[in-house]
Parts: C-alpha cells; structure tokens; sequence
C-alpha cells in the first residue's frame, strides 16, 4: 500500500506540476503582448552581448536590431537594386574631382526622445568615430580616417564631407546592403564620459522600434513600437505605422522553426532546410515563401556559391584547363534539381541572375559566353557553353508536377558549361593527365589524383553543392575526398591554405552593379603566398591568385565612377577575364526560404508583390517591418 | 593530530595539486589547437560585410590588443595566472565585451537548477526504487519498474531528448520550445511558475536516463543487502517492512551512491550540453560549445576553472567525510 502511495504521489508530481504552470501560461511565447499586437520574427543567432545597444564598439551583434531602431545614410534594396533614402533626403553629391561629397538629410525626423536628427549628429557622429579609436566596429574608425580630411555642417540639414583623396566611392560606408555607419545621437553620447564602456540602454533611437525587454541569455528581445512613429525614416518612406510589438526569438535548427510556426508563435523564419519548409507548408496552411507554389524561395540576395581552388597547394589547381575540366565534369541540371531540389537560379559568373544584375552582366555577357571557346588540344576549339540549361531545369520541374512561375530564364537563371566528360578528358589528356587501369585518373607525375573538397555542413546548400560535385568527379574517374569539417575549422584551413578545393561565396557586385568593394581584394597588391595568412596584407584572396590582368582591371575601375558606363565595361571585362581563367566554377545563386505565416499579419513582400527585399535581418529590413498590417484589418 | 598530518593535509596538497595542473592544462590545450580566436572574431565581424585592406588590418590589431594576446606564452600564462588570482578571468571573446564571470554569471543559475534539482531528483528515485525493487523483487509493480527503467537505459540521451521534445511540443504542444523562463526575473508566482513550466521538459529528460542508471545500481546493492544476516535477523523479530526497507536496506546502499552523489554534483559545473541544446534552454554546456568553436580561450578556461576546482573539492570532501559515514574506512 505504501509503495503504491509514493507511486502515485510520484506521479502527481510530475504531472501536476508542468499542466499546472501550462495551464497559467497557455502560449509558450516568454513574453506578455497580446498576439494581435505582436509580430514574432525568427532571430538568425543567439544574442551574446545582451543589454548593451553600443553598436560602434567590437561586440554586440546587429542582424534584426539594426533593422529595428539604426539609421544609415541610404539603403540599397537588393530586390530592386534601387538607393532608398534613410536618414539621408536625396543621393549623395559629389564635385567635379570626387574630393568632396555633399549630403542632404532629412528634415522630418527625430530621435525618440522628441529631439530632431540634424546635421550635427552627423558631423558629430563622423567626428567621434574619427577620434575614438575604441570605436572599432565594422572597420568605421580606420576607414574614417582614411578616407576624410574634414566633415562640415553647411547648413541644418546639409553637410560636406572633404576627402583625402579622389574617391568616387565614398557614400558606400552610408549605403547599406548588409549595413551602414550608423547615426549617433549628439546630444545624448556628447554626455558620455568614456564612450568605449558606455552600454546606451536604454536606448535614444532614430528608429521606429526601442528595445525594452530582453532575455538575459540571448533567446530573445522585445520591441516597442514609438508612439511617433512617423517621425522615423521608415514611417516616413511607407506610412504605415507596422505592429505595435516585435519580437524577435532565436529557436535554433530548421525543425523548431517549422514547429514554432505551427503552433503560430513565429511570423517569420529568415531560412530553413527544404524538408524543414516542406514541413511547415504540410503543417502551417497560412505559412508561405517568396513564390506562393514551388519554386517558393527567395532567389534574390545577392550572392552567390562557388567551387574554389587553391593555386598553391597542389600544382594542378593553378592550371586553368583543370579548372574548366572539373566545370565540364559537372551536371549542373542534376545539382540543381537533385541535389538542390530545383529552387535556385544558375549562374556561370560570379554575380547571381538578380533583378538588376541580369540586365546588367548577364544578358549582355550571354552572346560572349555563347560564342566563348576553349583549347582542347590538338587545335580543336571547343564552345563550353549551354544556353539551353534553364530550359532543361523547367522540364525536370513539369516532370514533377511543377508550374514555373516564369520564364525558364526569371525563375531557374542564366545558361552553363556543358555536362561533357568527353571535353574534360581532352583536357586533362591534353595537359599530361592519364588513367589507370581501372579508369581512375593519375596526375602528370603518375601519382592516382586525390582531390580534397572540403564544404561545413552547416551551409545547406554549399554542402549539397559539394557533394553533387563529390558524386559526379568521383563518377569521372578522380578520387575525391569530401570532408564536411566545422566552420571554425574550415574559416581555419583557409587563413594560411590548408585545402585544395572548397565552397565560399561571392558576390563580385553589388545590387548596384558596383564590382570595385567586392573584387579589390584580389589585387596583386594584397597577394600572399601559401603558409601566410593571406589577410596579413588586408585582402581576401585566400585561393592565392596572383595575376596581373586582375590588378589592372581593378585599378582602372578605382579611379572612375562607379555608376558610369565605364565602370561597366570594365567590370564586364574583368567577368570575362575571369570566366576565362576559371578561377571559380560559380554555380548557384543564394535562396532563401524566407517563410511568413499570414495567421495574424500580412503585407510581406512576394514574388507578386515585389516592391522590397524580405530580408528583415539586414539594416534595410526596416521597411519590410514597416510594412506589415494586421490581418484582422 | 595524526589525522590532520596523515590524512588530511596530504588529501589538501593532492588538491592543490590537481588544480595547479587542470588549470595549466586548460590553458595550454586551446592554444595547441589550429584554431585562433582573432581569425574566429575577424570571420564574425566581418561576415556580412566588405572592408578595405587597411580597415582589416587596423581590426586585427585592435582584436589583439583588446583580447589581451600579445606577448608570447609565457607572458600570456603569468598574465593568467595573475588575473585568475584576482579573480578576474577577462573579456569573453566571443561575447566582447562582456566579461567571462558576467556569461558565466548569467549561465550558471539555470545550469544549477536544472541539474542540481534533476540530479537530486534522479539520485533519490533511483535509490528508493532500486531499494523497493531490490527487497520485493517479485512483486508486480517492482517488475514492472526494473522492466521500463531497463528498457530506457540503453537508450541514449539525445533520443531520449528528442522524442520528449517532439511529443510535447509539436504532436501535443503542451511546453514551450526554447528559453528557460517567461518574461523579466522577479520574485513572483507568475515568474516561478514560468521556470518550472519552461524547466520541466529538460529535468524530465535527465531525470528519465539518470533515474534509471541509480535504480539499476541501487537495486544491485539491495538484492545483496537481502540476503544479509541483519535483515533476515530484522525479519525474524518481526520488524515492519517498511521499517527494515528505509532504515536498513537502503540507508547501507547509500554509501557508494553517497559518493556518485557528489561527484554528478560537483560536474553540474561542465553544464548539460545536449540537454541545452535539443530544448534550447540557457545555461553553461552551451557557452562552452560556443567557446571552444571561436577558440574563446577566457571562457574555456572559467567554466573549466569551475569544473576542476568544482569536481576535485567534492571529491575532496568525499575523501574527507568517508570516515565519519562509513566506520569501516574509519582512519585507524
């Protein structure tokens, strides 16, 4: 009798206990805010510096918060490729030697304590910066410092920056694709004794959301919306007030994403596996992606997967007919469609198929690629490139059942290299490879080839892409190693080359169709050998390319506009130079499934409704947030 | 005077001694491994973004200096062992700049509570169950016990974990999914009963696994306790079950089990990683996963400086009160 009483008391215990506490807290969001005041929006990490809003000190971290309440000068959407004003109220003004760059602002902003943005915060802001080297983040204090002579109020609203040197290109640290120099408030960091310790909680924001709650571990922080909501650079450019709440939480994996939006405590998830998003639209019949049917996915950030190789690791990796002969070894159908499952574009250059790029580089450059020949050996010319590959992605997609939303070209991207082992035997052949008996291939030097890839798998698609390349190289005959080590390891085995073939991204040009940010660090200039760190001269070039031709194309685009026409054609020229050379094999451009449930708020951009990026973690999510309206409306 | 001399001063030194080279070690081992805590820093600064050369070199420089890592090993670990005596343990690396003892501070209430109280719980339910089943080893409820704890054991933790998490969150979504508590820290019923409704589902996955094991060993200790003069004795003089089963039985199983106590305690202080993870609840095995993948040399050295010194008092202590609990391994 008595075993049975602990038994059943045991029990009590721990049943009683959790229903209780369930039946008192019903939802299993941590916070107390109506539902239909409340946008719950997925947090891409776990905050761990909490409590401190000091976003020009090394430290806390910006994805989702500088969207919430950080201003800029301008933003660049990467949906439109457009230059939308932030805090500033017009584009940036240069005179005739690019000496000086003049700014207008906005008039009709103001901080959340009731004080209007002027030109003083400005100044004040690029000042402080300038002589607080404790001020280090995002590199803004030595670029600072670098590049401005002297910053001048010329008016309440009007300021002159004068330069060190001609530089066309000095409103980039304003415009933000992923951010830009962020706006102080003067009167309220000008009290501040010691700037480098200062934690500015609470915060005086430019803004339209304040912090006011957050989960001292990082899972999550809660927003207000400002009471004047309009008097913020995003309540301005939308007229909309947005919700009353945001809360922005960090679940974890693709699963508990998919699960917390099932149970309606997630409005948005930023990305997911595909069998994570698959789930959530069995689960979630309010939930939605990009394209409302398949191919779902937002493909359009602007960046873009390749294969990599180290030139100096191994000799072969540094001829460029091994390089397009691992391009023609691959079926870019089959990755696209049975590795990826269909959802991305395709792109032979470094420069994802996006709104503006295509019209840019890719249309213009598709009669040179079309017409683009390589040596086979023995004088036999060949053409390696396939024009016909979206149309072929867009039969695999009605095979399954699928409607393309599009032209094959708008929805699946650009052409590729032919899938021909024949053409990338010719080359290897040709360049003293050969095969053993049993068809595996031998180095020139008779040793069997062993390629190493190496791709984290924390990086869906990369790692995906990597082993369709494994699957495919290996069915060619060469023995190759993938590895799938942690990214700490494999950011790691890059600093001073430990690898031989791997899976970064690029975008080698802006939404702008700027390429000079993106490529300078490649310049010759910035080359160090293997055993290095290859940033110890300040570039990023840890595939070790060291070519002249690269230097020159990027020295002539520095000294010119970079909206100009010959700024285009010389960054069409480095493309080419590049494609030539395959010094990458590009692949695929970015998606993601950037999943919204429309249980409770609407207004979400869509394929149908293109008008801004989704991406609501980058500064210029702003507006996307912005732009929500409740459902029940 | 011989029992401080012989048994207990060497015992002190012995722990000095562990400690002196736990810490040593912890400070060397970071260091040997290929990754460098600028390079993890310089990868998450500047991941969404493109700086000029001249930028990334001053960042470097910066990092270096304001992590503390110039100077060469030697000057790093005198450095070290300078501050750790100040109880000082610097700057987290990949939490700049919030201090190593303030994440620790934040981390460190959650990972006691969960484990202390599911280890608690677990000790005891193993040790009473194991005791019930061991003395009434036919009874139906006892078989019905030993059959479900043994099918669990070999189960390993993260199934354990995942199943409890899919079942009561999404197939009967009755727990939430990721923290450790609702709204702001304060002393009220609203606020306890978030922690036991945010707890519940992690203590119940360790509880299920560590339960099991001490009943498996608890009842090893009873069946053979059983058998033994003085319970037949007790038996024979009519003694009540009960009596013979808590006073006796159980009370003479506990000795080594006193010990496993102790020790589960004192590694609370590695934190309960898996656990942390699978449900997203905070604490100190997730600061240490993140420490050891950005190479955040101060943040492995605090929380293994806690483990060591943790694991090496209690089993300090245990060495110390063996004697008065258990007379047999009284010292002469």
């Amino acid at each position: 009798m008595f075993s049975r009483l602990v038994l059943a008391g045991l029990l009590t215990a721990a049943i009683g206990l959790p229903v209780g506490g369930a039946m008192a807290q019903p939802s299993g969001l941590p916070v107390d805010v109506p539902r239909e005041q409340l946008f719950v929006s997925d947090q891409i990490l776990r905050y761990n510096v909490v409590g401190n809003y000091n976003f020009w000190v090394l430290g806390p971290q910006n994805p989702t918060r500088h969207a919430m309440f950080l201003e800029t000068l301008w933003i660049r959407d990467q949906e439109t490729g457009a230059l939308v004003n932030d805090a500033a109220s017009a584009p940036p003004q240069y005179n005739d030697d690019y000496t000086q760059m003049s700014v207008e602002l906005r008039d009709n902003i103001f901080w959340s304590d009731g004080v209007q943005f002027t030109a003083d915060d400005l100044v004040y802001t690029i000042e402080t910066l300038k002589s607080t080297p404790e001020l280090g983040a995002n590199g803004w204090h030595a670029q600072l410092n670098q590049f401005v002579e002297s910053v001048e109020k010329t008016g309440d609203h009007s300021v002159t920056f004068t330069l060190t040197e001609p530089n066309a290109r000095f409103h980039s640290l304003f415009e933000a694709r992923w951010n830009g120099i962020y706006m102080m408030p003067k009167h309220v960091f000008e009290e501040v004794e010691d700037l480098a310790t200062f934690t500015n909680n609470p915060p005086v924001v430019l803004g339209t959301y304040i912090p006011v709650q957050a989960d001292p571990n990082g899972f999550w922080e809660l927003y207000e919306r400002r009471e004047d909501w309009e008097r913020s650079p995003a309540g301005v450019e939308t007229n909309n007030p947005g919700p009353e709440n945001i809360l922005s939480i960090f679940y974890g994996d693709s699963t508990r994403k998919a699960i917390a939006m099932s149970r309606g405590e997630l409005d948005v998830y930023f990305d997911a596996d595909f069998e994570a998003f698959q789930e959530t639209l069995d689960t979630t019949p309010t939930a939605r992606s990009w394209y409302q049917e398949f191919p779902w996915a937002y493909p359009n950030e602007v960046s873009s997967r390749q294969f990599v190789f180290n030139q100096e690791n191994d000799p072969v990796f540094a001829n460029k007919d091994v390089r397009w002969a691992l391009a023609l070894a691959l079926d870019i159908v089959e990755l696209q469609t049975e590795y990826i499952g269909g959802v991305v574009k395709v792109t032979p250059i470094p420069v994802p198929p996006t709104g503006e790029l295509v019209s840019l580089y890719h249309e213009p450059l598709e009669e040179w690629l079309i017409d683009l020949e390589i040596d086979l050996g023995n004088g036999e010319m060949y053409k390696p490139y396939d024009p016909t590959v979206p149309d072929r992605i867009a039969e695999w997609a009605e095979g399954q059942g699928y409607d393309v939303p599009g032209t094959p070209r708008e929805v699946f991207g650009s052409g590729w290299w032919k899938f021909d082992p024949e053409a990338a035997e010719a080359l290897l052949v040709k360049n003293g490879f050969s095969r053993d008996g049993s068809g595996q291939w031998l180095k020139p030097d008779g040793e069997p080839w062993v390629l190493s890839l190496q791709s984290p798998p924390d990086e869906n698609d990369a790692f995906r892409m990597a082993n369709a390349a494994s699957d495919m190289w290996t069915d060619f005959g060469i023995q190759v190693d993938l590895q799938g080590p942690e990214r700490s390891v494999w950011d790691q085995n890059h600093i001073e080359g430990q690898f031989q073939v791997s899976t970064p991204w690029y975008s080698f040009a802006l939404a702008s169709g700027d390429a000079w940010p993106e490529i300078r660090g490649w310049h010759p200039d910035f080359y160090v050998p293997v055993g290095e760190d290859y940033r110890s001269l300040g570039g990023n070039n840890f595939q070790r390319i060291n070519d002249p031709r690269v230097g020159e194309l990027i020295d002539a685009m520095a000294a010119v506009e970079p909206g100009s026409e010959e700024n285009h054609e010389l960054v069409t020229d480095f493309l080419k130079h590049w494609t030539e050379e395959m010094y990458f094999i590009t692949t695929i451009s970015f998606k993601k499934f950037v999943t919204w449930d429309e249980r409770y708020w609407t207004g979400f951009p869509t394929a149908e409704n293109p008008e801004r990026m989704p991406l609501y973690w980058f500064q210029g999510g702003k507006y996307t947030f912005q732009s929500l309206r409740p459902v029940a409306e | 005077m011989t029992l401080l001399k012989e048994y207990i001063v060497p015992r002190l030194i012995q722990w000095a001694i562990v400690i002196f080279i736990g810490v040593s070690l912890t400070f060397l081992i970071p260091r040997m491994s290929p990754i460098n805590p600028i390079d993890q820093a310089m990868g998450r600064l500047t991941a969404f973004q493109t700086l000029s050369p001249e930028a990334t070199l001053a960042l470097r420089q910066s990092l270096m200096d304001l992590y503390g890592l110039e100077g060469n090993l030697l000057t790093q670990y005198l450095n070290f062992w300078g501050r750790v005596l100040r109880g000082d343990l610097g700057p987290s690396f990949s939490a700049f700049p919030t201090t190593v003892a303030d994440m620790i501070g934040s981390g460190i209430w959650w990972t006691i509570g969960l484990l202390g109280l599911s280890t608690i719980i677990a000790w005891t339910l193993g040790l009473v169950l194991g005791g019930l089943a061991g003395y009434f080893p036919d009874r139906w409820w006892s078989k019905a016990v030993e059959n479900t704890l043994v099918s669990i054991y070999p189960i390993p933790y993260y199934i354990v974990a995942f199943i409890l998490l899919m079942l009561f969150t999404y197939y009967l979504p009755i727990f939430p999914l990721v923290g450790g508590s609702r709204g702001t820290a304060s002393f009220s019923w609203s606020y306890i009963g978030s922690l036991v409704y945010y707890g519940f589902l992690p203590a119940l996955s360790l509880v299920i696994g560590a339960t099991a094991f001490r009943f498996i060993m608890s009842k090893a200790l009873a069946s053979t306790e059983r058998s033994s003069d003085y319970v037949r004795f007790a038996e024979i003089a009519a003694l009540p079950k009960r009596r013979i089963v808590f006073r006796y039985v159980i009370r003479n199983t506990m000795l080594p089990q006193v010990t496993d106590l102790a020790l589960s305690l004192a590694a609370i202080f590695e934190g309960a990683l898996i656990t942390e993870v699978v449900f997203g609840y905070p604490g100190l095995g997730y600061l240490l996963l993140n420490a050891i993948n950005a190479s955040d040399y101060n943040m492995i050295m605090g929380i293994t400086l806690l483990s060591i010194v943790g694991i090496a008092t209690a089993s300090l202590l245990v060495d110390l009160c063996y004697p008065l609990i258990d007379p047999r391994v009284r010292y002469r």
